[in-house]
């Protein structure tokens, strides 16, 4: 299935965002892999995602969770082997899933034989693969990216003797993109996948490719060429192919990579997130309309891809000074909570297991525009662990059943690649998958409800957004519409019941019908449309010529 | 219409309700009374809005301008206020939306009405921290309406009044009459007691709401007042917080001097009665604390007509002679009348005849001989004839030494304060 259809997919797709080593461990070594990931497709064909996003799977020393890949056309050992993967990709596109595969492009391991080529002699041909200096000097105006752990972007290596550019961890030397056999070989890496049958590419660090004297080595002309000429290649070879840009910037740079519709055609909205989150707690709507307002029309094929958490820590990157500490305050207290410029836990602890809460933050996932993306576990709420180091703290197994393991591996549990979650509040005893599967009323549930009402219209993945300014700003509202579909979503951000009058005047004479229950509500008329709304409280109409 | 007080027919309009109920609960509010003031309006609502974004951005906020019936478009002027570029030169924002409503008095305008619109307000929406500005305030920068929010909106103070930097012959009605006296009697000394801008919170603006004195002409005319007095006569905690330069209002004059010592001192009288199960009980005073720099007096060159002072007190002391002698002990009287018929370069109203006067005047007030806003207007001519003696005396004085002038002054208020008391039990 996935081969062909619709070349527009990835704006319908509801991505779901997981770790296969997190996700279910087959051979019970306390490590998840791809025939465990195998056996759980049909709970994610439950849940109604129709795309899945997998973190690296490939060799890797794992010294930064396989973001440093030492072997690009492999599978890391723990997750089983390429047949595994294309057993695993066949059972996916048979369930009408998509598979994206995470690619870094701009760094490998400090293990990968192509850096060890090139450290082995100055004159060896795989040297120029990366970038080298006799100083640690040049480009200073580059920023350090990890600054809780790197003081340079330069690293001594003591075989070679000169210093290598590392834009993230000293043990992940850029590539050297000037250099057009690493184009090349890339590019040989992503046939390699595309050829097994992924459906697209989320494309790690993009903005830091090329590296220019007298710039800050981001964003640079030469790496917007370079991702064109990857997308050329891309839609004359395989069509229907997606990629998705990584690029923590703000809209209006970010939008810079969607070119003409001719470099990515997706990216992340990284600044709406932290607004999602900052507008609840503020109850007040005016960070998202904001960043909204601030976010530019993109081309008619490009979408943006939305989430409310990740793998990573909430990055506060993109927002000022004073709401990076207003939400420090008010969801990373403890500071154990902070890394970097970010707050690493999961959706249900950040709004401090608050089910209404974690149902109005879905809602908006799901009916702003983009493609929605859920972190795994988040729909059955589950909790993070932030005394593991780093971001491993919210890339704890899956939890499954309330039994061995959280159901997740039949290892000893000292074994397990990080222990499960085992508090009263988040632990698997509590939250898993079995649980929630037998209540209507779970998050779960109601997720897999919401996740209908999404794909019940393509109103929400292609329409325009057009929010409405009542005065209670309390209350976010807005139109999403599609040639004669229109859908009116109406959230309630504030902990207390809110009356609202809306001017729905241009649509008059239509009737709304509340998407879930599809209950008819007072037709629209000339008064301004009364609505009271319970705390947290979100409503979907369609609005409908009856 | 909604009832906002059980104990009396006060209303708000269903439109303002309306806008209330679209704000919800707030932490901060910010009332702007006004009355034609179109053209000033807008500054003070951009002073306003970089007050919050400087001092207060996480906090839920509204600006509320209670209109008196302006003819000039001051509530569209106020609606449409735009904060210049210049003024956010660090790109510093609220985290949540600025609210601004605007209303007209409820019932019949009056600073009163206004003022008890905004307490409703503040009510309603349960604001924790409420200033109130006014919109001609040329000097009012955002440091001074956050000096006014803080000390309630964080430090549980109740009622924060302002201390300025004065010319030394400005702020004399306070100087010399309310802010000695209210110390003298209820043992608080605040130095500004009528002004313009001060903050306060919930608790004492709910307390104030539900008094029964709303239809107090005293309440009518100078509801600030009213409230400062009922802050430090019922324990409320009570602060002053230095504003800087006050400037003077280029509108000043005579009628002026009339409304103020009618509606401060009412307003204190007013007090005094309501309160004097508390007072009787109080002996000496003590300061209220400061935050920032103290007041500050100047003595750069200024114009004083004291001819017409003079005047004016000679003409009120014998036109006025049946009232005064009604409220006026024989002996304080017959000194009054010695005063103004003193050569005009020697006059001397001294501290022990003014203290004399005054407790008589509030003493007469309680009893109630006559009707007491004539009694009140008789005391202007004697308020006059105090100045006039005071700028006599005064001219050439430095800052400390008119400073020290007042301390003797109150200290005179305390030690008389007998007098008062035995006066004010008289016919009982």
């Amino acid at each position: 299935m996935a081969a062909g259809g619709d070349s527009l997919w990835y704006k319908d797709a509801i991505i779901y965002q997981l770790h296969v080593r997190a996700f279910c461990d087959s051979n019970n070594d306390g490590i998840g892999d791809f025939p465990g990931l195998v056996q759980k497709l049909d709970y994610l064909q439950e849940l109604g995602i129709n795309a899945l996003w997998l973190m690296p799977f490939f060799p890797s020393p794992l010294r930064d969770d396989g973001y440093d890949i030492s072997d690009y056309t492999a599978i890391h050992q723990h997750y089983g082997s390429l047949e595994n993967f294309k057993t695993f990709l066949n059972a996916a596109h048979d369930r009408s899933i998509r598979i994206i595969i995470e690619l870094v492009l701009n760094h490998t391991s400090d293990q990968h034989p192509w850096f060890k080529e090139a450290q082995s002699s100055r004159e060896n041909p795989k040297r120029n693969w990366y970038v080298w200096s006799e100083t640690d000097t040049r480009y200073p105006e580059a920023s350090i990216i990890f600054l809780d752990t790197e003081t340079s972007n330069w690293a001594w290596d003591p075989i070679s003797k000169s210093y290598y550019w590392h834009r993230f961890f000293s043990h992940q030397p850029d590539l050297n993109y000037d250099n057009p056999a690493v184009f090349d070989a890339m590019w040989d890496v992503m046939k390699f996948w595309l050829n097994i049958g992924v459906d697209g590419f989320r494309l790690d660090a993009i903005p830091f490719l090329v590296e220019r004297d007298g710039t800050r080595c981001e964003n640079l002309p030469e790496t917007h060429a370079i991702v064109r000429e990857f997308r050329r290649r891309l839609d004359e070879a395989y069509p229907n192919k997606m990629l998705l840009a990584e690029a923590n910037l703000w809209p209006a740079d970010v939008s810079s990579y969607f070119g003409v519709g001719d470099e990515f055609h997706m990216a992340f909205h990284f600044p709406l997130m932290p607004r999602m989150f900052m507008a609840v707690q503020l109850e007040d709507r005016k960070p998202i309309i904001e960043i909204m307002e601030q976010t530019p029309r993109i081309p008619a094929t490009c979408q943006w891809c939305i989430f409310l958490r990740n793998h990573d820590e909430l990055t506060l990157a993109t927002v000022t000074d004073i709401e990076r500490d207003y939400m420090y305050d008010e969801y990373a207290r403890d500071t154990t909570m902070r890394l970097n410029l970010g707050i690493r836990r999961r959706l249900a602890p950040m709004v401090d297991n608050d089910r209404r809460r974690v149902q109005l933050l879905n809602v908006l996932l799901m009916s702003m525009p983009g493609t929605p993306i859920i972190y795994y576990g988040d729909e059955i709420g589950m909790g993070d662990n932030v005394y593991l180091h780093d971001r491993n703290g919210v890339r704890t197994p899956m939890q499954w059943n309330g039994g061995w393991n959280a159901g997740f591996s039949g290892a000893d549990p000292e074994r397990l690649y990080s222990p499960v979650i085992s508090n009263p509040v988040y632990g698997y005893q509590a939250i898993n998958v079995e649980s929630q599967k037998r209540s209507p009323h779970s998050l779960l549930s109601w997720m897999k409800r919401l996740i209908e009402i999404r794909k019940s219209s393509r109103v929400f993945s292609r329409g325009s957004i057009e929010f409405l300014q009542p005065s209670n700003h309390r209350v976010l509202a807005y139109i999403r519409e599609s040639g004669e579909e229109k859908i009116l979503v109406v959230n309630n951000l504030s902990a207390s019941s809110q009356a609202v009058e809306l001017n729905l005047q241009r649509y008059k004479g239509t009737v709304p019908v509340e998407m879930a229950s599809r209950n008819l509500f007072p037709r629209i008329g000339d008064l301004p449309y009364l609505m009271t709304m319970g705390p947290y409280q979100s409503f979907a109409f369609r609005l409908r010529r009856l | 219409m909604a009832v906002i007080s059980s104990t009396e027919d006060f209303l708000l309009a269903d439109d303002f309700l309306r806008q209330l109920m679209s704000v919800g609960e707030v932490d901060l509010l910010v009332g702007i009374p006004s009355l034609n003031n179109a053209t000033t309006i807008s500054r003070a609502v951009e002073m306003i809005e970089q007050a919050f974004q400087e001092s207060f951005p996480r906090d839920r906020v509204v600006i509320l301008n209670v209109d008196d019936g302006s003819r000039d478009s001051t509530s569209e002027a106020f609606l449409s206020a735009m904060l210049s570029k210049n003024s956010n030169p660090w790109g510093l924002t609220s985290l949540r939306t600025i609210h601004r409503i605007t209303t007209s008095c409820s019932n019949a305008p009056s600073q009163g009405g206004a003022f008890r619109t905004m307490l409703a307000a503040a009510d309603l929406l349960r604001a924790k921290a409420c200033a109130v500005i006014s919109p001609v305030a040329s000097n009012l920068t955002p440091a001074c309406i956050s000096a006014l929010l803080y000390p309630a909106a964080r430090e549980n103070f109740d009622y924060v009044a302002p201390l300025y930097r004065r010319h030394r012959f400005d702020g004399l009605l306070a100087r010399h009459l309310l802010y000695p006296m209210s110390r003298a009697i209820f043992g608080k000394g605040i130095r500004e007691l009528h002004s313009e801008e001060f903050g306060f919170s919930c608790r004492l603006g709910s307390h104030c709401l539900n008094q029964n004195g709303w239809r107090d002409e005293a309440v009518q005319f100078s509801p600030e007042t009213w409230m400062a007095l009922g802050a430090i006569s019922s324990d409320f905690r009570c602060c002053q917080t230095f504003l800087g330069q006050k400037t003077r209002p280029v509108t000043s004059s005579g009628t002026d001097i009339v409304a103020a010592v009618r509606g401060n001192v009412a307003a204190l009288f007013s007090c005094i009665e309501s309160q004097q199960v508390v007072w009787m009980e109080r002996t000496g005073s003590e300061p209220v604390p400061t935050i920032g720099s103290d007041h500050d007096l100047t003595s750069e060159p200024v114009r004083v007509n004291r001819k017409r002072m003079l005047e004016m007190f000679r003409s009120g002391v014998s036109g006025l002679t049946t009232i005064l002698e009604t409220i006026l002990e024989p002996g304080t009287h017959a000194e009054i009348q010695r005063i103004a018929a003193m050569d005009g370069r020697r006059v001397t109203f001294a501290a022990e005849v003014w203290v004399r006067t005054l407790y008589e005047f509030a003493a007469a007030y309680h009893h109630s001989v006559l009707n007491r806003d004539h009694l009140i207007q008789a005391l202007v001519p004697l308020y006059r004839g105090r100045i006039y003696s005071f700028l006599l005396e005064h001219h050439d004085s430095s800052p400390e030494e008119i400073e020290a002038d007042t301390e003797t002054l109150c200290l005179e208020f305390e030690h008389r304060r007998p007098y008062l008391l035995e006066k004010w039990k008289a016919r009982e």
